[in-house]
C-alpha cells in the first residue's frame, strides 16, 4: 500500500515535470522586450533602461524620484564588478528583468546579476591579430529586441546573440576589416531592423550605416555617407577622393518613430588635414543624415563643416524634442558639435534654427542664413602648422549629451582647447592610415585648456550655467526628474549636480575617470540604483537604507 | 626512419623558427631614408608629437637634442625602438598607437636635420662643478640615490637635456616648472602656511611634497586659500651667485650624469 502510494506519487511528479515541459513548449514566454517598449522608452517606465539613450531621442533623462537632491549625499555602492580585461569601459548598459547587459573593451560582452554583480554569461570574441581599429579596441553598447542582443565588433561584424545564453544566433559580416573598417558604435533596433555604423575615417574607407534583419541577420539596406558617381553629392568630391573618403559612422544616432526617420552624424572626410586631397565640400562627411529606417534613403542632410580639415567628424549624439521656439511649436534635433557650434534643426527639413558656438571657436565667425558657417582665413592646415580653436577632439566629442523636456535644457560635457594643426600629402595603402597630418594642443595663458559641464537653452543656444572641471571631461550625462544631473570631471571624480543651477551636491572617486561612459538608472527591488561603468569597473549605487 | 623522421621535424622547426625572425626583423638602416614623400609627412609627425619637448629645429627644449643621435653612434635601429617604445622612467613615452612607417618617417626627417658631432672641446671643469654642485644644489636634487627629492632627479640629466636647456634652467630664464614640481601654498584653517611642489591635484583635493619632503593630501575645501606659484621653487643662479667659468664647470659636471645604474654597488 504504501509502496503503491509512493509509486503513485512519483508518477505524478514525473507526469506533472511532463507537463511542466511541455507547456513550455507549447507556449513560450513572450520575448523580453517588445518594439512597444523601446518606443515608449523611459518616459513611460523609467524602471528598465532598454536602449542606448534611454529611449529613441537619446534624452538620458530618467522618470525615476527615489534619489533626490536632499537625498543624494546618501548614494552608497552596492557592487563593483571588474571586467578582468585590458583597456577600459567606453560603454552603455542596458538593464531588463534584474539583468544588466555590458560590452566591455576587444569586444568582451556579460550578462551580469544586476542585485550582486555577479557573471551570469560572458562572450568573447576572437579577434584577428591585424586589426586596424584606430583609436582603442572599444565598443559603445548593446541593443536588445525580443530574445537577442546586437553587437558590433572591432572586426566589422554584427553579432546578435541569445540574451539568455550569450550564444551567437548570427553573424553578419558589415564589411572586411582588412581595408581598415572597424565598428564600436552601440546599434539601435528600429521596428524590425537593427542599425549600424562603421568606422575608419582614419584609414581611407567608405562609410556606410546598414540595417540588418533582426531575425536573420540579412542586410535589409547599406546608405554610404559618400555618394558615388552618378549620385548627387559625389560632385563634391574631387576625382577620385571619395573612394576613400573615410566619413564614417562610430556613434549612435536617434529615432523618430512617428516620421520613421533615422538621424545619424557622420565623420570626418579622409585623409583628415589635408585640404588639396579633396576639394569641394566632400558630402556627407561631418554631416546630419535623415535617412527613411524602411529603405534607406536619404530624406535631408545638414553639413556643419564643409570640406573639414580639422577632423571634426560630427559624431556626437543626436537628440530629438519637441518644443516652442519663437512662439512656433517645432519638431528638433539639438546637436552640440566638435566643431565648436551648438545647433538646433528642424527634424522635419533639416534646416537651422539655432547655431551658437558653446566653445572657444576661431575658425568661424557665425553659421550664416544659408546654413554655412561664415570661415574665417587662415584655417588652412600646412606644414607649417596653423592654430585653431577647437583642438582636434573638439567642442565636444562622442560622449552623450542630456536633455531634461521638463526644463528644455541640453547638457553637454563642453571643451575648451586650441591646437595647432599640420597638414602634408600622404599617400593612400589599403588598411594603413590615412591622415595627412596631426596636431599639438596650445599650451598658453591666453588659450587656457579646461572641461566645463554646460547646460544650453535649445531655443536660442545661450548658456545657462556651467561647472567649470581643473581638466578636461569625456564623461557622458543622465539628468532626473527630480533635477539631478549626474557627470564625470577629468580626474575621475563621479559628479552630481542640481541640473537647475549647477550646484555641486555629491562626489565619489572613481580611480578612473567615465571616458565616453554615461551612467544609467533604474529599479531594483524597489530602489532606485545609480549604475557607473568607468575605466574596467562598473559601480551600482543606492541610497543607504 | 626514425633518425629521417628526426631530422625532417629539426628541418620544418627550423624553416619555421627562421621565418618569423626574419619577418620580425627590422630591415637594415631607415627604408624611407631620402624619401622626399616620407620626410615631409616626418616633419608634420615630428612637429606635432615630438618638437613641444625637442624643439622644432629639434635642437632640445625640454627633450635632448637629436640632431646628434647618429654622430653619437645610434643606430636606425636602435633610434626606431626609441620612437616607438619611448625610454622607461623618463619623460620619452611610447607611441602604441604609431605605425611603423610612421616612426621611419620621422627618422627620415630627422635624418635631413643631423648634425656631426661637435669638434669644439667641452667647456668647463666636471671635477669643479662637482663641488659646486654637492655646495648648492644636492639639498633639492638626487644624483645616483644621493641628495634632496624637492627637485627633479639628475642622474641622466646630460642625456636629458641639451646644454643650453640646463643653463637657461640654472640662471632662471625658463618660466614655470615640469609636472610634479610646480611650487603650491595651502593655508590651512589654522597654523602657518605649507608650501611645497605639486603632485597631483583634482577639483577637491591636492597631493604635495612639501619643503621638508613630507608626502601629503590636502582637501581644498579645508583650506583657507590653495595658491598656485608662477616660479619655481629653483632660485636663480645669476651672475651674483654663480661666475661664467664656475656655470660652465657645474653645466660640464651634469653633462656627465648619464644614468643610474641601482645595480651596481658604489
Amino acid at each position: 500500500m504504501r509502496a503503491t502510494t509512493l509509486r503513485f506519487v512519483r508518477t505524478g511528479l514525473l507526469i506533472g515535470a511532463a507537463t511542466a515541459v511541455l507547456t513550455a513548449q507549447q507556449a513560450p514566454p513572450p520575448p523580453l522586450v517588445s518594439s512597444q517598449e523601446i518606443v515608449d522608452g523611459l518616459a513611460s517606465d523609467g524602471s528598465r533602461w532598454l536602449t542606448f539613450g534611454g529611449n529613441y531621442g537619446n534624452h538620458r533623462h530618467s522618470p525615476l524620484t527615489q534619489i533626490t537632491p536632499a537625498n543624494v549625499n546618501r548614494l552608497v555602492p552596492q557592487w563593483t564588478f571588474q571586467t578582468g580585461t585590458l583597456g577600459n569601459f567606453e560603454t552603455t548598459t542596458l538593464l531588463r528583468d534584474n539583468v544588466l547587459y555590458v560590452t566591455g573593451p576587444q569586444n568582451v560582452a556579460w550578462a551580469l546579476d544586476a542585485r550582486t554583480g555577479r557573471q551570469i554569461w560572458r562572450y568573447r570574441r576572437e579577434l584577428p591579430e591585424n586589426l586596424t581599429a584606430c583609436c582603442g579596441l572599444v565598443n559603445r553598447g548593446f541593443a536588445v529586441f525580443g530574445d537577442k542582443l546586437f553587437m558590433v565588433t572591432l572586426d566589422a561584424h554584427l553579432l546578435a546573440l541569445d540574451i539568455k545564453t550569450g550564444a551567437i544566433v548570427w553573424d553578419a559580416t558589415m564589411q572586411d576589416y582588412k581595408g581598415g573598417y572597424a565598428s564600436t558604435i552601440a546599434p539601435i533596433v528600429a521596428k524590425d531592423k537593427v542599425i549600424v555604423g562603421v568606422a575608419g575615417g582614419e584609414f581611407g574607407i567608405r562609410g556606410f550605416i546598414d540595417a540588418y534583419d533582426t531575425q536573420t541577420g540579412k542586410r535589409a539596406w547599406r546608405f554610404y555617407t559618400i555618394p558615388g558617381p552618378g549620385e548627387p553629392g559625389n560632385e563634391t568630391w574631387a576625382g577620385e577622393s571619395w573612394k576613400v573618403g573615410g566619413a564614417g559612422v562610430w556613434v549612435t544616432g536617434a529615432y523618430d518613430p512617428e516620421q520613421n526617420l533615422l538621424f545619424y552624424g557622420t565623420g570626418n572626410p579622409g585623409p583628415d588635414y589635408h585640404s588639396e586631397s579633396r576639394p569641394g565640400d566632400n558630402l556627407y562627411s561631418d554631416s546630419l543624415v535623415a535617412l527613411d529606417a524602411d529603405t534607406g534613403r536619404l530624406r535631408w542632410h545638414y553639413q556643419f563643416t564643409p570640406h573639414d580639415v580639422h577632423d571634426w567628424d560630427a559624431t556626437e549624439v543626436p537628440v530629438l524634442a519637441d518644443m516652442t521656439i519663437a512662439g512656433v511649436p517645432r519638431k528638433v534635433v539639438m546637436f552640440a558639435n566638435r566643431n565648436g557650434f551648438y545647433y538646433t534643426l528642424d527634424r522635419t527639413t533639416g534646416k537651422v534654427i539655432v547655431a551658437k558656438p558653446f566653445v572657444k571657436t576661431t575658425w568661424a565667425t557665425e553659421i550664416g542664413r544659408d546654413g554655412r558657417p561664415v570661415a574665417l582665413p587662415g584655417h588652412t592646415p600646412d606644414e607649417k602648422g596653423e592654430v585653431t580653436c577647437p583642438d582636434i577632439t573638439g567642442g565636444t566629442n562622442f560622449w552623450p549629451p542630456s536633455f531634461d523636456p521638463s526644463t528644455q535644457t541640453f547638457f553637454v560635457n563642453a571643451r575648451e582647447a586650441c591646437m595647432t594643426y599640420y597638414a602634408w600629402k600622404p599617400e593612400y595603402k589599403a588598411g594603413d592610415r590615412f591622415t595627412g597630418g596631426a596636431g599639438q594642443r596650445v599650451q598658453s595663458p591666453d588659450m587656457p585648456v579646461y572641461g566645463a559641464l554646460r547646460a544650453i537653452d535649445p531655443a536660442t543656444g545661450d548658456r545657462k550655467w556651467e561647472f567649470r572641471y581643473l581638466n578636461l571631461s569625456t564623461a557622458g550625462l543622465l539628468t532626473t526628474a527630480t533635477g539631478l544631473i549626474f557627470s564625470g570631471d577629468g580626474d575621475g571624480n563621479l559628479l552630481a549636480l542640481d541640473s537647475r543651477t549647477g550646484k555641486l551636491l555629491w562626489r565619489y572617486q572613481l580611480g578612473a575617470t567615465m571616458h565616453g561612459t554615461s551612467p544609467i538608472t533604474y529599479m531594483l527591488d524597489g530602489r532606485q540604483h545609480l549604475l557607473v561603468p568607468a575605466g574596467t569597473t562598473l559601480t551600482a549605487w543606492a541610497l543607504a537604507p | 626512419m626514425t633518425a629521417t623522421r628526426a631530422t625532417l621535424t629539426l628541418a620544418i622547426l627550423c624553416a619555421i623558427t627562421t621565418g618569423p625572425l626574419t619577418a620580425q626583423d627590422q630591415p637594415a638602416g631607415n627604408p624611407l631614408q631620402g624619401d622626399a614623400n616620407a620626410i615631409r609627412a616626418g616633419m608634420g609627425l615630428f612637429r606635432a608629437r615630438c618638437a613641444d619637448c625637442h624643439g622644432i629645429d629639434a635642437r632640445g627644449v625640454r627633450g635632448p637634442d637629436i640632431t646628434q643621435v647618429w654622430a653619437s653612434g645610434r643606430t636606425d635601429e636602435g633610434l626606431f625602438k626609441t620612437v616607438k617604445e619611448g625610454v622607461p622612467n623618463t619623460e620619452m613615452p611610447a607611441n602604441p598607437r604609431m605605425f611603423d612607417h610612421e616612426a621611419w618617417q620621422v627618422l627620415a626627417y630627422l635624418r635631413t636635420l643631423a648634425a656631426p658631432a661637435p669638434t669644439d672641446p667641452p667647456r668647463g671643469n666636471a671635477e669643479n662643478g662637482k663641488q659646486i654642485y654637492q655646495k648648492m644644489c644636492v639639498a633639492c636634487h638626487r644624483v645616483d640615490g644621493v641628495g634632496g627629492r624637492l627637485g627633479p632627479d639628475l642622474s641622466r640629466i646630460g642625456v636629458a637635456r641639451s646644454r643650453e636647456a640646463i643653463v637657461l634652467r640654472i640662471v632662471g630664464d625658463v618660466e614655470g616648472s615640469r609636472p610634479g614640481y610646480q611650487p603650491v601654498t595651502l593655508t590651512p584653517e589654522t597654523g602657518p602656511p605649507i608650501t611645497g611642489v605639486k603632485k597631483n591635484e583634482d577639483l577637491f583635493s591636492v597631493q604635495i611634497m612639501d619643503s621638508r619632503e613630507r608626502i601629503q593630501g590636502y582637501e581644498k575645501d579645508k583650506m583657507k586659500a590653495v595658491q598656485n606659484g608662477t616660479r619655481s621653487l629653483m632660485p636663480a643662479f645669476g651672475s651674483n651667485r654663480l661666475s661664467a667659468s664656475d656655470l660652465d664647470d657645474l653645466v660640464r659636471y651634469l653633462q656627465t650624469l648619464r644614468g643610474f645604474d641601482p645595480s651596481v654597488v658604489p
